[in-house]
């Protein structure tokens, strides 16, 4: 560690510039178009942007669209991800291979795969085959409220794989001790694995959880491919919201939601970190 | 005698129930999520005809009718990766975008982040801990919030709709930051001591000592840094509006697949390939990096 160097401003200079000019200057500069008028005058109107934007309908749907995503996607991975992790666990060095093809889609381009993903969604397609094999009726998977199970699905199938990592990590520094204990008390596989591995990785299954509620916040990319600017109702984002208003040059709209959104997940990153705080506290 | 029976006791019980159903369950959900990029490479050799065919079955609502699943097709050809390559440049003029300003932003953020990083690890300065905090809400920020006043700052800086508009934010992005720094706090601190005796400074040690223990996670974060890049559709899509020459691919696969049925496959396995040949290079940077980075 070093202190008092004054080198270490100049080391930084480079990228806190490009920070400063690229993402704090906006964010902050953007207030001063929230709380005015957009007219030539440019006047302060204070809040009412916020109360205007706030009782949109578009505003309020993209909102309630862009939560009921997130809690669709983050949950799913950060389960989906533990028992992968788990049984990646319990498959010691033959565990690479599998582990290796998981993480493959979070850096594939998934705009390279939609095309695919529409043919297997279609009425007529592989996934309705499925469905209609499992004995139920067709479902019309690009339309309404079912479209978000293609959009939440190629979400999942790009992320669940960093997730597993991140488990995995974590997974691999729990005491092998404590199992050989458990297992000699009768513990079987899953109350060993919510019981004993899933406490020892508190940290990080609680990272874990953060980051993927965070990123399914972002959700957009999926739902743009699939549904271009102005999808079905049912999918129709925050971000869409947005965008479009960006579009007609309304920056007075796109400010004011992007305000209120960043409000919101920060004071949801906060909350989900204060919680964090005080279980730590209890373990400790 | 008795050691082997508990040796082999042991190992039967490793094999016991729970692996098989891991295998079982591993299996198929690796099986799954190969399915689309081994169709997709497998539908880009399928000739023109039976490819339009096989689309045109599609937006089809007639319970009696089913959509083929083609396994192989019934002449193998490698015409239409000819037609995007050769024949047609717009195809290629795109993936080009999308290879420059990969290249270009991952090239700023080798010569940023890395300073960056140490900088923000390895010393003790006032208000490091406020920029640590900046850093990780810009880090969970959408890119909508800052996407209007970022058009007004990069128009009054004459960049909008050129390239620089999309590689230069890009290249300070503050999750790399971040997950540098995040590796580089791990790092023992006996480290770059055992350089100080030796007289290396700050710059020194940088440059003989963190960087080379770093590999990892510069090779996890380039790789990752290049799949968002290449994967880039917001950023394209807004400060590049009215430059649409000027888009990398990820944002025109909406219209070519409509467009022209017939390269729609072989264009999306051309444009999966890089991405599949960085992984398979960086595999083990990406598992290392996170293991060993304070990210846990």
């Amino acid at each position: 560690m070093f202190h008092r160097k004054k080198i270490v401003w100049l080391l930084m200079l480079p990228g806190m510039l490009g920070i400063l000019v690229f993402y704090v200057v906006p964010f902050f500069g953007g207030v001063y178009y929230s709380v005015t008028d957009g007219s030539f005058a440019n006047n302060y109107v204070g809040f009412s942007n916020y109360l205007r934007v706030w009782q949109n309908p578009m505003f309020q749907m993209g909102l309630r669209n862009t939560l009921e995503l997130s809690v669709l996607c983050a949950p799913t991975i950060w389960f989906l991800s533990f028992l992968m992790a788990a049984m990646l666990k319990s498959l010691k060095e033959r565990s690479t291979g599998f582990r290796n093809i998981l993480l493959m889609p979070y850096l594939m381009p998934s705009s390279a795969l939609l095309l695919i993903w529409l043919t297997m969604f279609d009425y007529g397609g592989v996934v309705n085959r499925l469905v209609v094999g499992m004995g139920l009726e067709r479902v019309l998977w690009l339309e309404g409220n079912a479209l978000r199970a293609p959009v939440v699905l190629l979400y999942i199938w790009k992320n669940l794989g960093f997730s597993v990592v991140l488990f995995s990590a974590a997974l691999a520094t729990v005491h092998p001790s404590l199992y050989e204990y458990a297992s000699l008390e009768g513990a079987g596989g899953l109350t060993q694995a919510f019981r004993i591995t899933l406490p020892q990785i508190w940290p990080t299954a609680f990272l874990v959880f953060v980051l993927a509620w965070v990123n399914a916040f972002k959700i957009f990319k999926e739902v743009y491919f699939i549904g271009g600017s102005y999808p079905d109702d049912a999918v129709y984002t925050l971000q869409h919201f947005m965008n479009n208003k960006f579009a007609k040059l309304d920056y007075q709209d796109v400010t004011t939601a992007a305000y209120s959104f960043a409000v919101l997940v920060i004071v949801m990153f906060i909350l989900m970190y204060r919680v964090k705080a005080v279980r730590g506290e209890e373990t400790a | 005698m008795t050691q082997r029976t508990v040796r082999r006791v042991r190992h039967r019980r490793r094999h016991g129930l729970g692996y098989y159903i891991s295998v079982l369950v591993l299996t198929a959900l690796c099986a799954l999520i190969l399915l689309p990029i081994v169709f997709t490479f497998l539908y880009s050799f399928f000739p023109k005809g039976e490819i339009t065919s096989f689309l045109n079955q599609r937006g089809n609502y007639d319970v009696s009718v089913w959509m083929d699943v083609p396994l192989s097709p019934a002449v193998f050809s490698l015409r239409q990766y000819y037609k995007i390559l050769i024949e047609e440049p717009s195809y290629l003029q795109l993936f080009c975008n999308s290879v420059t300003y990969t290249a270009a932003i991952l090239a700023g953020q080798g010569l940023v982040i890395p300073l960056t990083a140490y900088a923000l690890s390895r010393f003790e300065f006032r208000g490091k801990n406020m920029l640590m905090v900046l850093i990780m809400m810009l880090m969970v920020l959408p890119f909508q919030v800052t996407m209007a006043p970022s058009v007004i700052t990069l128009r009054t800086l004459g960049l909008m709709d050129t390239p620089w508009a999309v590689i230069l934010p890009m290249i300070f992005s503050p999750f790399y930051i971040f997950l540098l720094r995040q590796f580089m706090v791990g790092l023992p601190s006996g480290l770059l001591e055992a350089g100080m005796i030796d007289g290396a400074g700050p710059v020194r040690g940088f440059v003989h000592v963190i960087l080379p223990v770093c590999k990892p996670i510069l090779g996890a974060a380039a790789a990752l840094s290049f799949a968002d890049c290449w994967n880039m559709v917001e950023q394209p899509l807004v400060y590049l509006a009215n430059n649409s020459s000027a888009q990398p691919l990820s944002v025109m696969f909406n219209q070519i697949s409509t467009e022209g049925a017939d390269v729609a496959f072989a264009g999306s396995a051309l444009y999966i390939l890089p991405t599949m040949l960085i992984y398979l290079y960086f595999q083990e940077d990406i598992l290392q990096g996170v293991q060993l980075s304070e990210l846990k």
